[in-house]
């Protein structure tokens, strides 16, 4: 009998896996995940490069000393602009000419310093054509502040040289413990492997979930299910499909992968300062992690799909849920900074041991730093038990709620499926 | 013999409607069994019950002398009122499919399905995928995969519905061939005219009630022989005799119904009497008669 059942199961994986590995959405999909991903890397550091100070500007003061220590502090600083012009005093003229480089464009804004009476700090105003981005606010912040203090280092006698090396900029070296050792980290780096997993995932399940609802959809409307019933348990059924779509994941995913490692280690990669997967911050474990919980969340979310597709009895109905699907993981990316800051406080251990959320937080949660052993085992077993309980579920759905076509189900009925068979 | 199919008092509701009521059955193996009735009359719910889609509420279903389980079903070919392919498999990957799915080997099925091909006359259809074929080919299609592993017991629902004649009556050929062969065979219909062709046996339901059962001799033996035709010519005097209940006169043709317990010898010697008779037949109700008089208005459809 068991034999029978998984010899069953088996066939209808196959059936499901040569379907959709045939199909034309396949071919796409595979193809365009990368370009998309390759796109939005091009994109990434073409918005990188957007993310710095403010190339050319003028500092209007009517105290020309503080003026022209601002403009030194300004070029010692993370983000030296290519000219400042300091203009003190100021005539009204020389505002409207400033005004009118900004409507232009000439520059990108000016910076007036007002000395307030008896006040060590002047009243500072950075008027520009368009709101400033983070990097320019704290480019003129942290000049200011440092013009402050030059004043005072000045009139201690300090020289232009001493002062130059005591205000530059300093590089933060960063290390993390990893697994037990002390590495070189790089903390965008560290995380490459978080948002692959959440990218792929949120791919996945929006690519696959939709469509086994369709497909159980379409043996609903077809009645195919009938005949197939008549012959194969539910659960070989509900557990084939899963299979046979998690195996075309699987191959999609190989296929990724195998791209990956291939443009790692390739020379274009190199000339990125990238040699091999391990300089992209992704470790032999990590990678491990990554198909366990890839695959964990996956099957999860697609059993979810499975129950849906077996409750609704048309394909436009399909449209609607498919928000249902995806909220948990859209709540796990609103909450990855919290978890990203705090990975090992209480609301970020529970996230990553309940099984709709544990992909992504568990994983991110192990990037940042290893977990104890028993949150990764336990969030794991939850995990896959949870599938268990889904396809079990959806099974149950599949079953019944096959014979009764025509209205969707209610809530209470549902429930009451679940006794019936 | 011991019956393939065993329904013994059962019943099933849906929601407050009882689909089928205190139903009992059995089918013997090598035979035709016909299950009639007005749409709506509970057939597609007791077929669904024996074949375990369904659990009845109330009685008990054996397959091959045991209680049903699903090991039964392998011995067991379905073919559902409402057709299912999966419209975008290739014709013969399908047909595979289904039968691996019921024990064979995937070239044991192979093999089978090109054979039925031929036999059902589309076997130049078997590479095309299913959605390019017209109703009637998938619907021989489904006949297919129903037959495919060789089943003993045989459980088709409505399966002419919507073939055109000559297709149908392929069909009819291939379902007696298989009864010759010693397997069981089920269908319902609400066709009269097939199932006295070709049912050992029949049941008839209404309202999911067995309104009328047993074997096809014996059911229409229970009615009496009280239809005449006359074929005559002359004087048509004789159809005002008091043994008729109803009749129907054509020219020189009457399709005659008697009083209960009426004796036909009277009428023919009145008709004799009156006109040249040129024939007269006494003849067995038809199943369509029976199932009128039985069902009457009472049906649903």
């Amino acid at each position: 009998m068991l034999n029978g059942m998984l010899r069953n199961t088996l066939l209808i994986a196959k059936r499901e896996y040569l379907e959709r590995v045939k199909s034309k959405v396949f071919r796409i999909t595979t193809l365009l995940v990368p370009v998309g991903m390759g796109a939005l890397a091009v994109l990434g550091q073409f918005s990188g490069r957007k993310m710095e100070g403010v190339q050319d500007l003028a500092v209007v003061s009517s105290n020309r000393g503080l003026a022209e220590a601002v403009k030194a502090a300004l070029a010692d600083g993370s983000f030296p602009p290519q000219t400042v012009e300091v203009v003190a005093p100021a005539t009204d003229a020389d505002v409207a000419r400033l005004n009118a480089e900004v409507a232009a464009h000439r520059i990108g804004g000016y910076l007036t310093l007002e000395p307030v009476p008896g006040e060590a700090e002047p009243k500072s105003t950075w008027v520009s054509g368009s709101a400033i981005n983070l990097v320019g606010k704290a480019q003129m912040e942290s000049a200011v502040r440092a013009a402050l203090i030059r004043e005072q280092l000045a009139a201690r006698g300090v020289s232009d040289a001493q002062m130059h090396a005591l205000m530059k900029d300093t590089t933060l070296n960063t290390m993390q413990v990893k697994n037990g050792a002390v590495v070189s980290s790089d903390s965008e780096r560290s995380f490459l492997g978080a948002y692959g997993l959440i990218i792929v995932l949120y791919a996945s399940v929006l690519i696959y979930g939709i469509n086994i609802a369709r497909s159980v959809v379409e043996e609903k409307t077809s009645r195919i299910f009938e005949v197939l019933l008549s012959t194969a348990s539910s659960d070989s059924l509900m557990l084939g499909k899963l299979l046979g779509v998690g195996a075309v994941g699987l191959t999609q995913m190989g296929i990724w992968g195998a791209l990956l490692v291939f443009y790692a280690g390739s020379a274009m990669a190199a000339t990125q300062g990238i040699h091999g997967l391990g300089s992209l911050g992704i470790t032999r474990a990590e990678l491990a992690f990554f198909a366990v919980f890839f695959l964990g969340g996956f099957f999860l979310y697609s059993g979810l799909a499975a129950a849906l597709g077996s409750s609704v009895s048309g394909e436009q109905e399909v449209q609607q849920f498919s928000f249902i699907l995806i909220s948990p993981l859209v709540v796990s990316v609103v909450l990855l900074p919290y978890v990203l800051a705090n990975p090992n406080s209480t609301t970020a251990v529970v996230l990553s041991l309940l099984p709709p959320f544990a992909p992504i937080i568990m994983y991110m949660r192990i990037c940042a730093q290893m977990p104890p052993a028993w949150q990764v085992a336990l969030s794991v077993v939850l995990l896959f038990g949870s599938v268990w309980a889904m396809v079990w579920l959806a099974a149950r759905i599949y079953r019944v709620g096959v014979l009764m076509y025509g209205k969707r189900a209610t809530l209470p009925e549902m429930i009451r499926w679940l006794r019936y068979s | 013999m011991e019956a393939l199919v065993d329904l013994d008092h059962v019943s099933k509701s849906y929601e407050d409607k009882a689909a089928v009521r205190d139903l009992s059955l059995k089918i013997e193996a090598g035979s035709m069994f016909g299950l009639l009735g007005p749409n709506g009359a509970g057939k597609t719910s007791t077929i669904r019950m024996m074949i375990g889609i369904t659990l009845p509420d109330a009685g008990k279903v054996s397959l091959f002398g045991k209680p049903f389980g699903p090991g039964a079903l392998k011995r067991v070919g379905y073919l559902p009122e409402e057709r299912g392919l999966y419209k975008r498999m290739k014709v013969i990957d399908q047909l595979v499919f289904l039968g691996e799915l019921r024990g064979l080997g995937a070239l044991e099925a192979t093999r089978r399905a090109k054979q039925w091909a031929e036999r059902l006359q589309i076997a130049d259809s078997i590479d095309k995928r299913t959605e390019e074929l017209s109703k009637g080919m998938q619907q021989k299609i489904q006949f297919i995969a129903t037959l495919l592993h060789d089943p003993e017991l045989i459980i088709m629902d409505e399966p002419f519905s919507g073939l055109d004649p000559v297709n149908a009556v392929l069909l009819q050929d291939t379902l007696l061939e298989l009864k010759k062969n010693g397997n069981a065979v089920l269908f319902s219909t609400h066709r009269m005219d097939q199932v006295e062709k070709l049912c050992d046996s029949i049941c008839l339901i209404n309202r999911g009630e067995a309104v009328l059962a047993g074997g096809m001799r014996e059911v229409k033996s229970r009615y009496e022989r009280n239809r005449v035709i006359v074929q005559y010519e002359g004087g048509d005097g004789f159809l005002q005799h008091p043994a008729i209940e109803e009749y129907k006169s054509y020219a020189g043709h009457a399709e005659i119904k008697l009083k209960p317990h009426a004796n036909a010898q009277e009428l023919l010697k009145a008709a004799v009497s009156a006109a040249t008779i040129t024939k007269f037949e006494l003849v067995e109700p038809s199943l369509e008669e029976i199932f009128i008089e039985t069902v009457g208005g009472r049906a649903d459809a």
